[in-house]
């Protein structure tokens, strides 16, 4: 290889580097650092004295905030560990049954997914109340906790169903062929090789918990966390200073949280060999895999239990959609749908749109985080990491007050455009993306990265020809979550969205803003419907493009 | 290896250091470009408003609303009598204030069409709000204008209880009838009320029983209150849709078109209170900086012409007392003029920082 051809090389990962530090400077760090200040800046000057007693003042919301978090993580970590299994174990038919619900149930449309909670499990829950003659009160922490877990265990469970998928299913199969039953190979081969994943899924769920607002609101009752709190300053108490101070009050366990990750994953570097990604979809699973035992059995019933769950949770929103009240009586109607015919059109267009968008783009974006993180590993790449997870820390309302008070001036002045709201939404998405690829390339490894180099192929023909093409899973993963978020995303965009600019959650939210519930499911089916089809035909049509051996 | 590692940090750091210098230096630009960029947008306003007199038509006004569905047949009526295109936008009171003040005299929209009137009552002393008074706007009701003309009640809403009579039934509780009854021990958890620092609506309430009982006995009355109260809603619909869930009997909550729709479909009954009913006007005002601030004087015009109050009425299905001005009739919901708080509206100006912060001593963050 000639020299010159070597130094374009050079420049081209140079200049990409270079465009993607800039990139998270502006998009992530400019904006955060605007909000920040407002608390550190009273009336022009510089002081501190809002930080002087919020220690104290918040110290039980700090806890609650937590437990809350803490538990969630648990639970939905455990949950999505089964269901991955599960799904992975699993044969023909059943397997793509399974995948299609987990890829419909990762779809959770915000508001709607605690009303169905509500109407199950509430005082008057059909299951509580009716079925089982109790009278629970669901809220507070249970109801936080119940309606986390179960919002991200579905969408843990498909990340880590694409890692399983990864590990090559002849270490498995050779392991049940020397004997070993299926408990010793998903305990010694499948969970261990599932490390990375699992402390990327338990990180953001972690992070996630504590910056959700919308979730304790509607069924936390009086138990409050500071994501709350923080709202509520900005909304109802005007005091956007203190609100920005809990903020950076919330950054002190997600910091602490993400340096447990980073010791963890540097104690459990793995390596597989696997180099072909296996089609979650279409693929059918080797018929010599036989899972047995009890091990086998309890992922079975506890991944059943909370796939029924799911899907019963669904059907409420269902059944919401398509019946109508009369005096105290239920009956079959569409009339939902007609009245829901008013709003489609252009803002479900432009949702789908940005869907795409974000999709693609995003997934570019952090697939090159992610490369420079886990692949280049340079001095810097944990400080890259943390600034990349920021998004995911703050709430998401003061993500959108962040990006008017960033981009509301030269140089850059993006308020009132579509970008503005696109941009916010891929980088709010960056975090979880770059995860799966952290977890997909640190599990392909170094070495193969290394290999390739050793061979004298340059920097750039290693990302397009080696560790993209073999990262494809997670690339694929990442579209479904962009557009799936996109679809049902709701905090931050309130503040950056125009009149005549809207997208179809706004559309859903207005119904139920006015308390007609009923439209808003149809809204949000119809959501779910969308959502589900782009996103099965997308994941399709990457998985087929493009084989490596 | 080693070297491009250094120059990859060297330029990271480059990178960093250059853009935490631009941040810092340019937050005191910004002060001062936004100032001159305001004069020059107010000059261009003037030269546009010149203009624009000749042919509004074709433009478009953009809205933020609390809720655009219900009043898309107004907008749609407006698009037809003025040719001017109304977009719109559904944000809560607390989101508009918000977002306003962070957009720095960047306003997402021209007008703002209702909302409680302590909001907009807090825009005006925050200079967010263009003055302006519209034609009719002495046939108003002066206490529900603003006498600097900054703001404008589109109509009262007024509070009342919402009660779910399958609980009252199950757990053999009385139906309230005015506010005193809502003390009785036996409702104990069974009583949902909004946050008043959240919801204007749920304000109403607070300053209406501290208007009529007087400010002890008032104060005694919420403290009382709370004992029955669970927690308190951080939404401004949750007390009517906590009763229609079934999760509490009795809410306190504002009345309008789709809650008295509720009756119809659940087993819900709404009561308005036999000793006072508290009140809240719903404002509109223009934006300052307003892009098409023509087209917002004209929609204010507009909106004020008898056959568009009346449909306004229609809308919001009002009772006639519920309009800020004379001469519209609206529906017969029962509510006497008599029964109305005579409140003194300074509650929702000067006097809201101060009832608020007792309010959150009182309560906790419960």
């Amino acid at each position: 290889m000639s020299k010159s051809k070597n130094m374009v090389y050079k420049a081209i990962d140079y200049f990409i580097f270079i465009v993607l530090v800039m990139l998270l400077l502006i998009f992530i760090l400019r904006p955060i650092y605007a909000i920040i200040r407002t608390s550190f800046i009273l009336d022009g000057k510089f002081t501190l004295d809002i930080y002087r007693n919020l220690f104290r003042d918040n110290i039980r919301l700090i806890k609650n905030s937590l437990f809350v978090a803490t538990l969630t993580t648990i639970i939905s970590v455990i949950i999505s560990i089964n269901v991955a299994i599960y799904v992975s174990l699993s044969k023909g038919r059943i397997r793509k049954i399974l995948i299609l619900l987990l890829m419909l149930t990762m779809i959770s449309p915000p508001f709607l997914s605690s009303l169905a909670y509500i109407k199950l499990f509430g005082r008057r829950g059909f299951i509580t109340h009716d079925i089982l003659g109790l009278t629970l009160n669901t809220y507070g922490w249970q109801g936080i906790v119940s309606m986390q877990s179960l919002s991200s265990s579905s969408m843990n469970a498909f990340i880590l169903t694409g890692i399983i998928n990864r590990i090559d299913k002849d270490i498995i199969k050779s392991s049940l062929d020397l004997g070993a039953n299926t408990s010793y190979t998903i305990r010694k081969i499948i969970l261990p090789m599932m490390k990375p994943g699992i402390l990327n899924v338990a990180l953001l769920t972690f992070v996630r918990s504590l910056s959700d607002f919308g979730t304790p609101m509607t069924i936390g009752g009086a138990f409050n966390v500071l994501a709350t709190q923080a709202y509520l300053n900005v909304i109802a108490y005007s005091k956007m200073e203190l609100a920005a101070a809990i903020c950076v009050l919330i950054l002190i366990p997600a910091a602490i949280a993400f340096t447990q990750y980073r010791i963890f994953s540097r104690k459990n570097v793995l390596y597989t060999q696997n180099t072909i990604a296996n089609e979650m979809l279409d693929e059918d699973q080797d018929e010599s895999i036989k899972p047995k035992g009890p091990l086998w059995r309890f992922i079975q019933i506890f991944a059943s239990l909370f796939l029924f769950t799911m899907i019963i949770q669904y059907l409420t929103i269902f059944l919401t959609s398509i019946t109508q009240y009369s005096y105290g009586k239920m009956y079959f109607t569409i009339e939902h749908f007609v009245h829901l015919r008013k709003y489609l059109g252009d803002s479900f267009i432009r949702s789908i749109t940005y869907g795409f968008i974000t999709g693609i783009c995003g997934g570019i974006l952090s697939f090159f985080t992610s490369y420079y993180v886990e692949i280049r590993k340079f001095r810097a790449s944990r400080l890259l990491d943390f600034v990349v997870t920021l998004p995911s820390i703050v709430p998401g309302v003061f993500m959108g007050i962040a990006y008017i008070l960033a981009f509301n001036n030269k140089p850059l002045e993006l308020t009132g455009t579509s970008a503005i709201v696109i941009l916010n939404i891929m980088f709010r998405q960056l975090p979880s993306n770059t995860r799966v690829y952290n977890a997909n390339l640190s599990q392909i490894g170094t070495q193969v990265a290394d290999a390739g180099k050793d061979l004298g192929a340059p920097s750039i023909y290693i990302v397009k020809d080696i560790l993209f093409p073999m990262s494809k899973t997670a690339f694929m993963t990442n579209f479904v979550n962009n557009f799936k978020n996109t679809m049902t995303t709701v905090g931050a965009i309130i503040f950056l969205v125009y009149p005549g600019k809207k997208l179809a959650t706004l559309e859903m939210f207005s119904a139920i803003r006015e308390g007609k519930y009923g439209v808003g499911a149809a809204a949000s089916v119809t959501i779910i419907l969308i959502t589900l089809t782009i996103n099965i035909l997308m994941s399709r049509l990457i998985m087929r493009w493009k084989n490596v051996r | 290896m080693k070297r491009l590692r250094l120059m990859v940090i060297m330029l990271l750091i480059l990178a960093l250091s250059l853009t935490l210098a631009a941040c810092g230096s340019s937050d005191t630009e910004d002060a001062a470009g936004e100032e001159a960029q305001e004069e020059v947008q107010e000059t261009a306003d003037e030269e546009e408003a010149v203009e624009e007199e000749i042919n509004l038509s074709g433009t478009t006004l953009n809205v933020v609303t609390t809720s655009g569905g219900m009043y898309a047949p107004l907008f749609e009526k407006f698009e037809k009598d003025t040719g001017i295109k109304i977009e719109f936008l559904e944000m809560s009171s607390g989101e508009v204030l918000a977002r306003t003040r962070a957009e720095g005299g960047k306003p997402m929209a021209d007008l703002w069409f209702s909302g409680g009137i302590d909001a907009f009552m807090m825009a005006k002393n925050e200079g967010l709000l263009e003055q302006y008074f519209p034609e009719g706007y002495e046939e108003i009701y002066p206490q529900y204008r603003d006498d600097d003309g900054y703001w404008y009640g589109k109509g009262l809403n007024i509070i009342a209880f919402i009660v779910n009579n399958d609980i009252l039934e199950e757990k053999n509780l009385p139906v309230p009838k005015a506010w005193p009854d809502l003390l009785n021990p036996a409702y104990e958890g069974e009583i949902m009320a909004a946050n008043p620092a959240i919801s204007g609506n749920a304000f109403a309430f607070v300053a209406g029983v501290l208007e009529t009982m007087g400010e002890e006995e008032g104060w005694k009355y919420l403290e009382e209150l709370d004992k029955n109260i669970p927690y308190y809603g951080k939404r401004g619909r949750d007390p009517y849709t906590k009763v229609v869930e079934g999760e509490v009997a009795i809410g306190i909550t504002y009345i309008n078109k789709s809650i008295l729709e509720l009756e119809e479909q659940y087993n819900v009954s709404i009561i308005y209170p036999e000793d006072f009913i508290p009140w809240i006007a719903e404002g509109m005002a223009i934006f300052k900086n307003a892009k098409n601030l023509e087209g917002a004087k004209a929609f204010l015009d507009w909106v004020l012409k008898d056959e568009n109050m009346q449909m306004l009425a229609e809308i919001d299905m009002k009772d006639t007392n519920m309009m800020v001005k004379p001469g519209i009739t609206a529906y017969d919901l029962g509510v006497p003029m008599d029964r109305f708080v005579e409140q003194d509206l300074s509650v929702f100006g000067e006097r809201r920082e101060g009832i608020i912060e007792k309010w959150v001593e009182l309560v906790g963050d419960k």
